[in-house]
């Protein structure tokens, strides 16, 4: 029996630690989101200022963070269903090798645009520590969500956001 | 030193307006007479009008005008608020004014400082048709060192096809010669991948100099041309 409360008590303290990082708040919000301009899988350059007008989900991604297969799905399903109502999603792959990171978009088959950062500039500053990171930019440019990682549900999180600030 | 005074200025009256904003409004609920009886002549009569009972009067301080004159019309103190609200927005705005001239002044004072006339170096780009080039991004070198690289979206290069000149680069350099080398990348005839890449040696004297990096189309031989245009 104490083995069993044991076992219980490390995998609630597991989860809760696992749970963690997706509390710590980014410091971005509140502030004007960093410009940035990218070429995109498509060949085409997006500038982020651009959008201004439009809300815009930024979705930094690496390969080998997270489950990005689910979250690349998820994203694609908010972009096509939000699109008309003048949602923007944005894909940032900070993937190194840059060639796997556009096979791996690529494969993925998302309406949405990806965008690859082999520099570190975008990184820095946006002031990413963890990935993935999703952002959420209002209308006037600020940034007023934002999410560390991705966890089943976590889409839905987004699509509160996303549906109140198409409201404003 | 007169810009700081400037500065100084502005903020401290931004600090009395909060402070009127914030105090204000309570405070001359209570007894606005006693910190200062002389210029608040309208306002005492408020007192009387807004509470008829005479348990607040004791507050009042014996020697303030609301006394000698309770029987004011009751019209008055909100035209005298509302007056005094008219001149503290008219203030407000001043202020916003003072701050845009400011930063105005900031800005030529920043551009003066960080990028002197003597030392000054501007590099423009600039399009003309565009049918043989559709421009992707563009590369400087100023004496083999990277200063900028700039990524064109559809919307820019659109711009610039309207017409438009972009300032690509603003940096300093000393007196002499040096070499400029811009790489323009993009779409060239029938679609290609298409890079190329232009050089000027220019004297660098005194006063600021101006480049243009031009883009045009060379219709006898169906290619795009890339000039360096030197602005004395």
């Amino acid at each position: 029996m104490r083995k069993v409360l044991a076992l219980c008590g490390v995998i609630l303290g597991a989860s809760w630690i696992g749970q963690a990082p997706a509390d710590e708040t980014p410091p971005l919000i509140g502030k004007d989101a960093p410009d940035f301009v990218l070429k995109t899988n498509s060949g085409a350059n997006l500038r982020l200022s651009e959008f201004r007008g439009q809300v815009v989900l930024v979705n930094f991604w690496a390969r080998w963070a997270g489950d990005t297969h689910r979250e690349m799905r998820a994203l694609d399903k908010i972009n096509t269903t939000y699109q008309r109502a003048g949602l923007v999603v944005l894909g940032v792959s900070v993937d190194e090798d840059l060639r796997r990171s556009q096979e791996f978009a690529d494969s993925m088959k998302v309406s949405y645009p990806i965008m690859f950062d082999t520099g570190s500039d975008i990184g820095r500053d946006y002031q990413l520590a963890k990935m993935p990171v999703t952002f959420l930019i209002d209308r006037s440019g600020v940034v007023r969500f934002a999410h560390i990682g991705f966890q089943r549900g976590d889409d839905r999180m987004y699509l509160e956001q996303i549906r109140e600030l198409l409201r404003e | 030193m007169n810009l700081k005074s400037r500065v100084g200025s502005i903020l401290a009256g931004v600090l009395l307006l909060i402070g009127a904003y914030t105090v204000g409004p309570a405070a001359s609920a209570q007894a606005p007479a006693a910190s200062a009886p002389a210029a608040s002549a309208p306002a005492p009569a408020a007192v009387p009008s807004a509470q008829p009972a005479p348990a607040n009067g004791a507050s009042l301080p014996a020697g303030a005008p609301a006394a000698s004159a309770p029987s004011a019309p009751a019209a008055a103190p909100s035209d005298a608020s509302a007056a005094d609200f008219k001149t503290l927005d008219q203030e407000v705005q001043g202020m916003k004014k003072d701050v845009i001239d400011l930063n105005k002044d900031l800005f030529v004072l920043e551009e003066e400082l960080l990028f002197p006339a003597n030392t000054q170096v501007a590099v423009y780009v600039s399009m003309d048709v565009g049918a043989f080039f559709a421009l992707d991004s563009v590369t400087l070198k100023i004496d083999n060192k990277e200063v900028k690289n700039y990524l064109y979206t559809a919307r820019e290069a659109d711009a610039l096809l309207k017409g438009g000149v972009q300032q690509l680069y603003l940096g300093n350099l000393k007196v002499g010669k040096h070499e400029l080398v811009a790489f323009f990348s993009g779409k060239g005839p029938v679609e290609r991948d298409y890079r190329r890449g232009a050089t000027l040696k220019f004297d660098k004297g005194v006063g600021a100099k101006y480049l243009e990096l031009k883009i045009s189309d060379k219709v006898a031989k169906h290619q795009p041309e890339f000039l360096i245009k030197d602005w004395e």
